[in-house]
């Protein structure tokens, strides 16, 4: 039975994706019987989300004209 | 990847429409991107410019092995780093690698134990202090967050831009994530019982 530590970490490196079948199984069998695991993993989830909701404000600030001002500058010859 | 080619190709004959398919589907991640490694609204226009500029003065040097968007977020990622005037290097040993050791009993279950993390932030203040604690990641783990966690590429992608190992890329963004899940965690965020 693989320990919280050692899944945990494979979660949070995204080494699980890469992971030989026996390791993810592990993973999963660990994850679906530890919620304190389960909740590491959702904290994750939810960081991603919140990341990704906070840079897309960032991106709402673009200027409208910026590709057409990218596609101006751009040597034709 | 034929369908890099292709588009490279294209590009090497100046057709517009293919220039224009481009730039519209990529200033947006580009510029995400740039904001999310921390520079202004004024810098992140400037360097998707550039990015736009590195790119077309050299398709020459394109093989077409990735995807043209990861080939400009490579672009991306050498002028952020260029403009960081020195490429910070991670650090082998980080404080972090402890805190993470001591959430654990030496039986390797969890001393500090997770909990369902809520906070009473509005959205607003929640986005403001996800970039306040983005800015805080050394040089590296914010490149790779960035790059995988908003810009979503896969740890392979992540390779080619940045040249580093797989390995290295999954410590990185482990760091990356701890950390921002202490600083979160000291802004309202709480995320251990």
């Amino acid at each position: 039975m693989m320990k919280c530590r050692e899944v945990s970490g494979l979660v949070s490196t995204g080494d699980v994706e890469t992971a030989p079948l026996r390791t993810r199984l592990g993973v999963w069998m660990h994850i679906a019987m530890c919620r304190h695991c389960r909740r590491f993993q959702r904290q994750l989830q939810r960081l991603r989300r919140r990341a990704k909701n906070a840079a897309d404000e960032a991106a709402a600030e673009m200027p409208a004209d910026l590709p057409e001002r990218v596609l101006q500058q751009l040597p034709r010859e | 990847m034929s369908d890099a080619r292709s588009i490279i190709d294209a590009l090497r004959n100046r057709d517009e429409t293919v220039l224009r398919r481009i730039v519209e589907a990529n200033t947006r991640k580009l510029y995400r991107a740039a904001r999310g490694m921390g520079h202004s609204s004024e810098e992140a226009d400037d360097l998707v410019q550039d990015v736009f500029l590195t790119f077309m003065t050299s398709l020459d040097r394109f093989e077409g092995r990735s995807a043209v968007s990861t080939w400009l977020y490579g672009i991306l990622l050498r002028k952020v780093q260029e403009r960081r005037r020195q490429v910070t290097r991670e650090r082998t040993h980080d404080p972090i690698d402890e805190a993470w050791e001591a959430s654990f009993k030496a039986d390797g279950t969890w001393l500090r134990q997770p909990v369902d993390a809520e906070s009473a932030l509005t959205g607003r203040q929640m986005g403001a202090a996800i970039r306040d604690c983005m800015a805080g990641l050394p040089g590296p783990a914010r490149d790779v967050f960035v790059l995988r966690q908003i810009e979503e590429l896969s740890a392979e992608e992540v390779r080619n831009v940045l040249d580093l190992t797989i390995t290295h890329i999954g410590v990185l963004l482990h760091r990356a994530r701890l950390r921002m899940r202490a600083c979160l965690d000291g802004k309202g965020w709480r995320t251990t019982a």
